[in-house]
């Protein structure tokens, strides 16, 4: 039986008429990293503080570490650590100053412990300044400290690399996955940065309109994606006669673009009577493996091959597509 | 609790609030200092004991106090605070009910720091009949009146929820100042319970022909009346991010 720390069953959230969370039926496997995709305005914040307990849903259930954690309050929320959205910490304070309240009001205070995730986060040196005065990066690193701090199973973080330098997500990056593959820490993550979550996930939620679409494994993730074939070629018209003659249909086994421009002249290509260039871009969508096939037929033809790549749809495009399907 | 209080003091660090909270509790004593010498108000330790405290509680103390309450809560939504620390967590019935023990422990302090600089004033000016009795009463009188009015400011927990900014807690507080000054004298000042305080603690209520239960009575209603529909919007209410 799969060891889920987040379980929810048809969780809701409806403010007056908008429901901008629909019977999700979210799973996060112990030690996973779950990342939740979707633009902004999908529902992933809400569902994240529905989580935390900061938003009470309006209907569904909620287990935490195989536990309702409205019976086991303490118990539970004591083993998370979070970010939703930008961390909110007090002005007048120092970074040192606010995690050793956090630390002290969770009861688990170790001055050593706030001095080493100080470090982990870069924030070691700042010992003066106050946290009006930090940069959002600098805010969002004291925020992650303050998640991590008390070394929690699990952690709910809410675009977490918001604010933050490619350095600084790199960073970020490394650390969460350290914290999962070395400490076994489950990480639900949100963000509507694709290529983040792609980088960092073991498992994809998609969101959209409060609606979770689907939950992927990455290796699943990679079966689902369409694959195809890109030809460049000189002469499209031609190219298109002859994926046509050996029965494959335009829009179902094949798709094709023109090139106009310069683009074509470095291909060498031909024109038409009229003058207009007619080399393009041929993607197969089916037949994958008689690739080789088609281009000696478009060479022996004629036709100059300037490129053949077999591609993978990104994360985007993938995301684009399922959106679109729902 | 008591981690609680200590980190409310934590979170005052620095603050310009705490500082301000100090100087306008000390501002009646100022106050009757300047007039001492500018009209030749005051001529005694009672005297000066009686009308700072008159001032204190019947009037500077309403502004005063509902800037403070306001801040103490306010401060969680507009420093985005609030989500960090229920999320530590802190159980929101605890958590109301440690700032409301704070807010306390504040109005004791400055409860302190009127009673001192009015000495300290009182002395600076040479005025004539001080005993330690009179000291210890007239503390014992403000504090009496303070306790009571921190009872009245439950309503201001629900506003300062309810409406985050401090300048609504701060219109009201001048309202009610207002309110006290016009109330002040008339028959019905009893049923005012900003201003009940003041007329207990001083004993100007045996003037008015009122069982001594109706103006404690409306302080204990006001303060069920506030406590109740705070904790219940508190603990109903989603956290704002």
């Amino acid at each position: 039986m799969t060891d889920y720390v987040i379980e929810t069953t048809n969780l809701s959230k409806r403010y007056s008429e908008n429901l901008v969370v629909n019977s999700i039926d979210m799973h996060v496997e112990k030690g996973k990293i779950y990342g939740l995709l979707g633009k902004n305005g999908a529902g992933k914040t809400t569902t994240m503080c529905m989580l935390l307990n900061l938003v009470y849903p309006s209907g569904g259930e909620i287990l935490l570490f195989g536990k309702d954690p409205k019976s086991h309050t303490k118990e539970v929320y004591s083993n998370i650590g979070s970010i939703i959205e930008t961390p909110g910490f007090y002005e007048n304070l120092t970074a040192y100053e606010n995690l050793e309240i956090i630390a002290k009001l969770r009861g688990n205070y170790n001055p050593l412990n706030v001095k080493m995730v100080l470090e982990m986060v870069n924030l070691d040196h700042e010992k003066t300044k106050q946290f009006k005065d930090f940069s959002l990066g600098m805010k969002q690193r004291l925020g992650i400290a303050a998640a991590i701090m008390h070394n929690p199973e699990l952690l709910i973080l809410d675009e977490p690399i918001n604010g933050l330098d490619p350095f600084g997500i790199k960073e970020i990056r490394g650390l969460l996955k350290k914290l999962s593959c070395e400490y076994g820490v489950t990480i639900l993550i949100s963000s509507h940065i694709l290529s983040e979550i792609e980088n960092i996930a073991d498992v994809i939620g998609f969101m959209d309109n409060g609606v979770l679409i689907d939950e992927i494994s990455r290796e699943e993730l990679h079966n689902r994606l369409n694959k195809f074939v890109e030809f460049e070629v000189s002469d499209i018209d031609l190219a298109v006669e002859l994926l046509n003659k050996t029965g494959l249909k335009e829009n179902v086994d094949y798709c094709f673009r023109r090139n106009l421009g310069e683009y074509i002249d470095d291909l060498d290509s031909n024109k038409n009577s009229d003058g207009m260039l007619i080399g393009g871009t041929i993607h197969l969508l089916s037949n994958l493996d008689l690739r080789d096939e088609f281009n000696s037929l478009f060479v022996s033809s004629g036709i100059k091959v300037r490129k053949v790549n077999l591609c993978e749809e990104n994360l985007e495009e993938f995301f684009t597509r399922i959106i679109s399907n729902t | 609790m008591l981690t609680f209080i200590k980190m409310e003091f934590l979170k005052l660090k620095r603050s310009k609030i705490f500082l301000l909270s100090i100087l306008m509790a000390a501002l009646p004593s100022v106050l009757m200092f300047i007039a001492t010498f500018a009209f030749d108000e005051t001529q005694s330790f009672d005297a000066l004991f009686s009308t700072v405290n008159m001032y204190m509680s019947a009037l500077f103390a309403i502004l005063l106090f509902s800037i403070i309450i306001s801040y103490l809560f306010g401060r969680e939504y507009n420093e985005h605070t609030l989500k960090t620390m229920m999320t530590v967590p802190i159980s929101r019935g605890k958590f109301l009910i440690s700032k409301y023990v704070m807010f306390l422990i504040w109005i004791l302090i400055l409860t302190v720091v009127t009673s001192i600089s009015t000495l300290a004033f009182g002395f600076v000016a040479g005025l004539s009949g001080f005993s330690l009795q009179l000291f210890i009463n007239s503390f014992a009188e403000l504090l009496f009146a303070n306790i009571l009015l921190f009872l009245t400011f439950s309503p201001f927990v629900f506003i300062s929820l309810f409406i985050t900014n401090m300048v609504p807690a701060m219109v009201g507080g001048a309202t009610l100042t207002l309110v006290n000054l016009l109330v002040l004298g008339q028959s019905w000042a009893p049923y005012v319970p900003w201003a009940c305080p003041y007329l207990i603690s001083s004993g100007e209520i045996a003037d008015y022909s009122v069982s001594m239960m109706i103006p404690y009575g409306v302080i204990l209603a006001t303060f069920i009346i506030g406590i109740a529909v705070s904790y219940i919007y508190f603990t109903k209410k989603d956290v704002p991010l």
